[in-house]
C-alpha cells in the first residue's frame, strides 16, 4: 500500500535497521514453515500426493468451509458490534475516551485458554447465565450455548473483538466532525449523511480491521476445540490431528499450504479493495 | 576427637541398622534397598551417567518420576532428565533422524506397534530388563508395558442412583432411557468399539470392525453429544453438570472424585489399553536406559504410580502392595478379568489413518 516512490529511498537509506528484525524471521518463522511446506509435496516421497488426498477425502473442503463461515461470521459480528463501539470511543470526551480504550484492551492481559473456560463457565447448560434466566422463570429447560457454534462464535468475537475496534478507532478520531455538520446544514438526511459522508471516510479501518479479524480467526484452533461441536471442526484442529495423532507431517503441511494461500488471497484482494477506496 | 572423624563413625553405625531393618518387611524392604547400595558401595554403576526420559507431563509424569526415576537416580547414580510431553510428530521425527535426544519414552500402545514396523526402537534387552515379572500381555520384543489404562462407562452419582444408573454401553446410545447429552472421546479408536458392542457384537467377534455398522450406531446420538479431546474436558463435563453419563478413563474418574466430585464407572465392556515403555534406536545412553525400563517394573515402583493416579501396574506382584481404597479403580484388579477388552493394535496399526479421516469426516457431516 505504500507506493514504489516513498520505498525505494527508505529501503536504501535504512536497509541495516531492518536486518535484526530480518534475521529473526529468517530464523525462526520462514526457515521452520518453509520446511514444513516442502514436507508437503515431499513426504512420504516426493510429488503431489498430498494434495491429491485433500481432493480426495471430503473431510478436508468440508473443514476448509467451515474455517471460513465460522471465520467470515466472526468478522461481521465484530463489525457490527465493534463500529457503534468504536464510534462511541472516538467521539467520547478525554476522560470517558480512556476509560472506554481501557475496557477494549483488559481482555488482552489474561490468556485466550482462560478467557475460553470462563465462556464455558457462563455459557454451560447449570452455568450461570442458564441457572440466571431459570431463576427468574424466563426458561424452563436450559437454552443450549456451548459445545455447538454459538459458543465458538461468542468465544471468538469475544477474543478477536479489539482487533477490530483498534483500527476503526485510529481512522474514527481523526475524521472531522465539520464533515458531518456540513452535511446536515446542506440538508442531509442522518442516514444518508452516514452513508455518503462518514461511512466512506472510516472505510481504512472497516478494512484493515476486517482483514485483521479474518485472517486471525482462520487459523483458530483453541477456542473451537473447547466451546464447538461436532460439526465445528476447523482446518487447524486438523493440522493438529495430522500431526500430533497421525504423524503425518506431509498431510499436515499441504494443509497449512492451503491455508496460506488463502490467507495471501484474502489479504491481497482485501489490500486492492482498500486502495482503491483510498484512491477515490 | 574432630568432627569429622565423629561423622564418620556416625555413617558407618548407620550402615548395618539399615541392612538389619531390610530385613524385617517388605514395606520397609523396598524403600531400604534402594538406600543399601549407596551406603555398600562407594561407587555406584552408573556414576555420571544420564539418562533422558519423556512421557505425558502433568499429574502423570510427576508420579512416574517420584517412583520410578528419583529412586532409580538414589540408587545407581544416574541423573535422569525430564521431558515431554510427548507429541508423535516430534518423537517420529526424531526417531527417522537416527539421532534420538530421548532415551526412554512412555509411549500408547498404537505407537509402539507403528514404530515397531518402522524399526524405530532397540528390542528389550532382557539380560537387563525382567520380562518375566510382568504378565505376558502386556511384554513385547520392543517394548514393556508399564501401566494398564482403560475407557470406562462414567456416571454421575447425584442424578443416578446404583438401580437408575447406566449399566453398559447401550444405555450409553439409549436415549429413552437416558435423555440429555453424553460425553464421547474425540478419537476414532475407541469410539468404533463402544458403538457395536453397544449393537450387541460379541467382543470375541468385534475384529475386524465393522465400520459401517458402527457410524451407523453412533449417527443415532451423534447430536446429543459433546466429543471431549483432552482428559481434563472429561472431568470438566462431568464436575460442571454439562453431561452425566459417558467415556471416560478410570484414572481421570478416580482423579475428579479424589477431587469431591461425584462420578461412578462401570467396568462391565471396559476397553483397555497399555502404555508401552520403549528405547529409542541408537539412544545415546541404551544400557543406562535398559536399567531405568527394568527399575519402572519393579513392584513397589508401580504400586506407588498406582496409588498416586489409579493407574494400573502391569506386574502382579505390584497388586498387592497397592492401597485398598485404589483398587477398585485399577484396570488389572483380578475382579475385573474378564469383563473388558484389550484393544486390537494390529488393526488399528493398519486402518488408523484411514478411519481417523472418516472419523473427522463423519462429525462434520
Amino acid at each position: 500500500m505504500l507506493s514504489f516512490r516513498v520505498l525505494r529511498p527508505v529501503a536504501s537509506r535504512h536497509a541495516l535497521l531492518v536486518l535484526p528484525a530480518l534475521i529473526l524471521m529468517v530464523g525462526v518463522f520462514v526457515y521452520p514453515v518453509g520446511r514444513l511446506l516442502l514436507r508437503s509435496v515431499s513426504e512420504p516421497m516426493w510429488g503431489l500426493q498430498n494434495f491429491r488426498e485433500l481432493l480426495a477425502e471430503p473431510v478436508y473442503f468440508n473443514a476448509l468451509v467451515n474455517t471460513v463461515v465460522i471465520s467470515g461470521s466472526v468478522t461481521l459480528l465484530c463489525l457490527l458490534t465493534g463500529y457503534p463501539l468504536a464510534f462511541t470511543i472516538a467521539r467520547a470526551s478525554g476522560r470517558v475516551q480512556r476509560l472506554l480504550i481501557f475496557a477494549v484492551l483488559i481482555p488482552f492481559w489474561s490468556s485466550i485458554l482462560v478467557r475460553t473456560f470462563a465462556w464455558l463457565v457462563l455459557l454451560q447448560s447449570r452455568g450461570l447465565i442458564n441457572r440466571t434466566l431459570i431463576d427468574f422463570g424466563v426458561i424452563d429447560t436450559p437454552i443450549t450455548m456451548v459445545h455447538n457454534r454459538i459458543g465458538v462464535l461468542v468465544g471468538m468475537v469475544h477474543i478477536l473483538l479489539p482487533f477490530m475496534v483498534l483500527p476503526l478507532y485510529s481512522v474514527m478520531v481523526r475524521i472531522d466532525a465539520a464533515y458531518t455538520h456540513a452535511a446536515a446544514s446542506l440538508g442531509a438526511p442522518p442516514v444518508k449523511n452516514f452513508l455518503r459522508v462518514y461511512l466512506p471516510l472510516s472505510s481504512p479501518g472497516v478494512i484493515n480491521g476486517t482483514v485483521l479479524v479474518f485472517v486471525m480467526g482462520l487459523g483458530y484452533f483453541i477456542t473451537p476445540a473447547l466451546l464447538g461441536g461436532a460439526g465445528d471442526t476447523m482446518i487447524a484442529q486438523l493440522i493438529e490431528v495430522e500431526v500430533a495423532d497421525l504423524g503425518r507431517w506431509g498431510v499436515a503441511g499441504a494443509l497449512a499450504v492451503v491455508l496460506m494461500f488463502g490467507v495471501t488471497v484474502t489479504f491481497a484482494f482485501l489490500a486492492r479493495i482498500g486502495n482503491q477506496a483510498r484512491r477515490k | 576427637m574432630s568432627t569429622k572423624a565423629l561423622n564418620g563413625i556416625k555413617t558407618h553405625a548407620r550402615t548395618p541398622d539399615l541392612s538389619r531393618r531390610q530385613l524385617i518387611g517388605t514395606a520397609a524392604g523396598a524403600t531400604a534397598s534402594l538406600v543399601l547400595p549407596r551406603a555398600a558401595f562407594a561407587q555406584k554403576t552408573f556414576d555420571g551417567k544420564k539418562v533422558v526420559f519423556a512421557s505425558w507431563g502433568g499429574g502423570y509424569q510427576d508420579a512416574q518420576k517420584q517412583a520410578f526415576c528419583d529412586p532409580f537416580s538414589a540408587s545407581t547414580g544416574a541423573t535422569v532428565v525430564q521431558d515431554g510431553p510427548v507429541n508423535y510428530g516430534k518423537l517420529r521425527t526424531m526417531l527417522e533422524s537416527g539421532k534420538p535426544t530421548w532415551d526412554v519414552v512412555d509411549v500408547t500402545i498404537d505407537f509402539l506397534f507403528s514404530g515397531v514396523v518402522d524399526n524405530l526402537f532397540e528390542k528389550i534387552d532382557t539380560s537387563i530388563v525382567d520380562v518375566k515379572k510382568i504378565n505376558p500381555n502386556f511384554v513385547h520384543s520392543d517394548g514393556v508395558g508399564d501401566i494398564v489404562w482403560s475407557y470406562n462407562l462414567g456416571y454421575s452419582m447425584t442424578d443416578y442412583n446404583e438401580s437408575s444408573r447406566p449399566k453398559s454401553w447401550a444405555d450409553l446410545f439409549d436415549l429413552r432411557k437416558f435423555p440429555g447429552r453424553r460425553m464421547l472421546r474425540d478419537r476414532v479408536a475407541p469410539m468404533l468399539e463402544i458403538a457395536l458392542l453397544a449393537d450387541g457384537v460379541a467382543p470375541d467377534r468385534l475384529y475386524p470392525l465393522e465400520v459401517e455398522r458402527a457410524f451407523k450406531k453412533l449417527e443415532t446420538i451423534k447430536k446429543q453429544s459433546i466429543f471431549w479431546t483432552t482428559n481434563s474436558q472429561s472431568q470438566q463435563l462431568m464436575v460442571d453438570g454439562e453431561v452425566n453419563l459417558g467415556v471416560i478413563i478410570n484414572g481421570r474418574a478416580y482423579d475428579a472424585v479424589n477431587k469431591g466430585a461425584k462420578i461412578g464407572i462401570e467396568w462391565n465392556q471396559h476397553i483397555q489399553s497399555v502404555d508401552y515403555l520403549v528405547v529409542s534406536k541408537n539412544a545415546p545412553n541404551r544400557d543406562v536406559a535398559m536399567a531405568l525400563v527394568n527399575a519402572m517394573t519393579a513392584p513397589e515402583a508401580q504400586a506407588k504410580v498406582a496409588n498416586l493416579m489409579a493407574l494400573a501396574p502391569t506386574n502382579p506382584d505390584a497388586f498387592k502392595l497397592v492401597d485398598e481404597a485404589v483398587k477398585p479403580w485399577l484396570t488389572t484388579n483380578p475382579a475385573y478379568v474378564g469383563k473388558g477388552l484389550l484393544t486390537n493394535e494390529i488393526y488399528w496399526r493398519d486402518n488408523l489413518k484411514a478411519l481417523s479421516e472418516r472419523w473427522e469426516q463423519w462429525k462434520l457431516a
